[in-house]
């Protein structure tokens, strides 16, 4: 990488970071360090590159969802939450507020996998088309909606109080084996 | 709303809470590409030299035997040490936390009964990962990133502060001050400096008899410290604020951010000594944050990334060369486990430390070695070479900086 390379580089970290650390941040869970790793390892990957790139921060954003998603970051996650805490995953009949239900939400999206929040984030935060997110995460558009609706049914197991805002889905999803290692409050 | 809207709604407001990234996170990445490209260099050089080995057979392995353990080893998860020797010459570090340099500190004879305890830093150059002696500083804080550092030169209190490339070695910027400063801490983000201000040099000691080179200062002088500078690193300004006098801070009692950078702190002087109290930036002394309350000024590695462990002292000594430091919950106080490590200096990431661990029986001289440590795990991982860290040169004294 030479000197002028450099520059831009420095140029276009200084001016993008800020908003990449926000997708990172939300790709981790709200890790903030988790985020800078993410972030700063993607950054290494476009660097070495640099000559070759024509849009860097649509390349880096694509780097920071497949590597979130790659079995190394699901192994590396999930050493990680080994020994957290896990979140209160209820407050009973008080968890009506909008302030709650985000603080709710908030944990429970740091409890679905990787690849569950990579969708979210790039479905409901980048608010990109499906086909845009198979296109990104390498996959069929059909993965896309099934993570989705997989995504917003574990929510739903992981905040009960989340049916509430639309009772017909809690009707409808019922825990699947697969995806619902936490207790169901009565 | 639907959930489908509030996911929508709680991943914004994350976004939108996130502070933004360190000025030079963009050194940052350079460095740690520069450094992992090293590496895979050596280590391709080392897979090349071994093929060469096995090709011509016995001989050549017979005669790199010695060697076997390169003195400087790159483990598959980030962990780098010099093992053979203290002090370093090459980098020692894990995951997020680096020796970012090391000082050691001398006592020289003043006039009339005083005596200028003075330090001598080695510096870690970033891009060749090695340290080298810099006896330009009297104080050195190293910023996150491993890029810069701000500096004192040796006549205190300064009326100047230094912001050092540790990769040219030069002064970028010299930033005024309009009172003495003689000791320098960054925030965590790096963003801002907290500057001690003392009124003379609070390295400067009266060392009773007896006590000479032992490193137990003997202080009989009146008070120096008079407040801190904040300063914005980037433009180099901001407020002073005095401190109230304290007649048991008489030598070297700087302050540091406490972890949200809302407020600062220092080590207690007298009976509470190890302990630390807070000022609010306008320097009026209030209660510790919550989560900070039951750390210590004598175990640097205080809070985990995450905020969510303590990291407290010694908590017992097992024969032989066994220690463990107690992990507590920081709200509570209340111990949460125990680790190896007889003192835990830095966080590596949330499961792992840095520390000193004793090298030696209960019964012989206390010597150490800088290890990583896991909680939950008795192994600990050798990083540097054995050291008397308290010996009467008081040794060479490690600073971390995050990397």
């Amino acid at each position: 990488m030479d000197a002028e390379a450099q520059d831009g580089f420095r140029e276009f970290v200084a001016h993008r970071s800020s908003a990449l650390l926000k997708t990172a941040v939300l790709l981790s869970g709200g890790d903030r360090h988790a985020a800078e790793d993410l972030l700063q390892n993607a950054l290494i990957k476009a660097a070495g590159r640099w000559h070759r790139i024509d849009e860097p921060e649509a390349y880096v954003r694509q780097i920071l969802y497949r590597q979130q998603i790659s079995r190394w970051r699901l192994k590396w996650r999930r050493r990680e939450l080994s020994v957290a805490e896990p979140p209160d995953t209820g407050t009973g009949p008080d968890a009506s507020s909008a302030t709650e239900l985000r603080l709710l939400m908030r944990g429970a999206l740091a409890r679905l996998t990787a690849r569950q929040r990579t969708v979210l984030v790039l479905r409901y935060f980048e608010d990109l088309p499906e086909a845009d997110v198979a296109r990104i995460l390498g996959c069929s558009v059909g993965t896309v909606r099934s993570t989705t609706h997989r995504a917003l049914a574990r929510l739903r197991t992981l905040a009960p109080e989340l049916t509430a805002l639309d009772p017909a889905a809690g009707e409808r999803q019922q825990p699947s084996r697969d995806y619902s290692p936490v207790e169901v409050r009565p | 709303m639907n959930v489908e809207e509030l996911v929508r709604d709680s991943l914004r407001d994350m976004a939108a809470e996130e502070p933004s990234v360190a000025p030079e996170f963009a050194d940052r990445v350079l460095g740690v590409r520069r450094r992992r490209r090293t590496r895979r260099l050596v280590a391709a050089a080392v897979a090349t030299t071994t093929a060469l080995a096995v090709a011509v057979g016995v001989p050549l392995l017979d005669a790199g035997r010695q060697h076997a353990r390169p003195a400087h080893a790159v483990q598959p998860d980030g962990v780098h040490g010099d093992t053979e020797q203290w002090p370093p010459r090459k980098e020692i570090g894990a995951g997020g936390a680096t020796l970012a340099a090391y000082y050691s500190l001398k006592i020289h004879k003043q006039s009339a009964g005083w005596d200028l305890a003075e330090r001598t830093y080695w510096l870690l150059d970033p891009e060749t990962g090695r340290y080298a002696k810099d006896t330009r500083w009297s104080d050195v804080a190293v910023a996150p990133g491993l890029r810069t550092a701000a500096v004192l030169e040796r006549t205190l209190p300064a009326h100047r502060i230094g912001l050092l490339d540790l990769t040219t070695g030069k002064v970028e910027r010299w930033i005024p001050v309009d009172r003495g400063v003689a000791g320098l801490a960054f925030s965590e983000d790096g963003r801002r400096l907290v500057a001690t201000t003392y009124d003379k040099n609070p390295d400067l000691v009266r060392v009773g008899s007896g006590t000479k080179g032992t490193g137990a200062f003997n202080v009989l002088d009146d008070v120096s410290r008079t407040g801190f500078f904040v300063l914005d690193v980037a433009s180099g300004e901001g407020p002073w604020s005095g401190v109230a006098a304290d007649r048991n801070v008489t030598y070297r009692h700087d302050f540091s951010f406490s972890r949200t950078g809302e407020q600062v702190y220092a080590r207690i002087a007298g009976s509470r000594d190890g302990m630390q109290q807070f000022y609010d930036l306008d320097g009026n002394m209030i209660a510790a944050p919550a989560d900070e309350k039951y750390l210590r000024s004598d175990v640097p590695a205080r809070l985990s990334p995450n905020g969510e462990l303590a990291a407290l002292g010694l908590a017992k000594e097992v024969g032989p060369a066994k220690s463990y430091s107690s992990i507590r919950d920081p709200r509570t106080g209340r111990e949460i486990t125990k680790v190896r490590g007889a003192e835990l200096l830095a966080w590596v990431d949330d499961h792992r430390l840095i520390a000193w661990e004793r090298t030696t029986g209960l019964d012989g001289p206390y010597r150490a070695r800088l290890v990583v440590v896991t909680i939950g795990s008795d192994k600990v991982v050798p990083l540097s070479g054995e050291v008397e860290p308290y010996g009467p040169s008081q040794g060479w004294t490690p600073v971390f900086a995050r990397s």
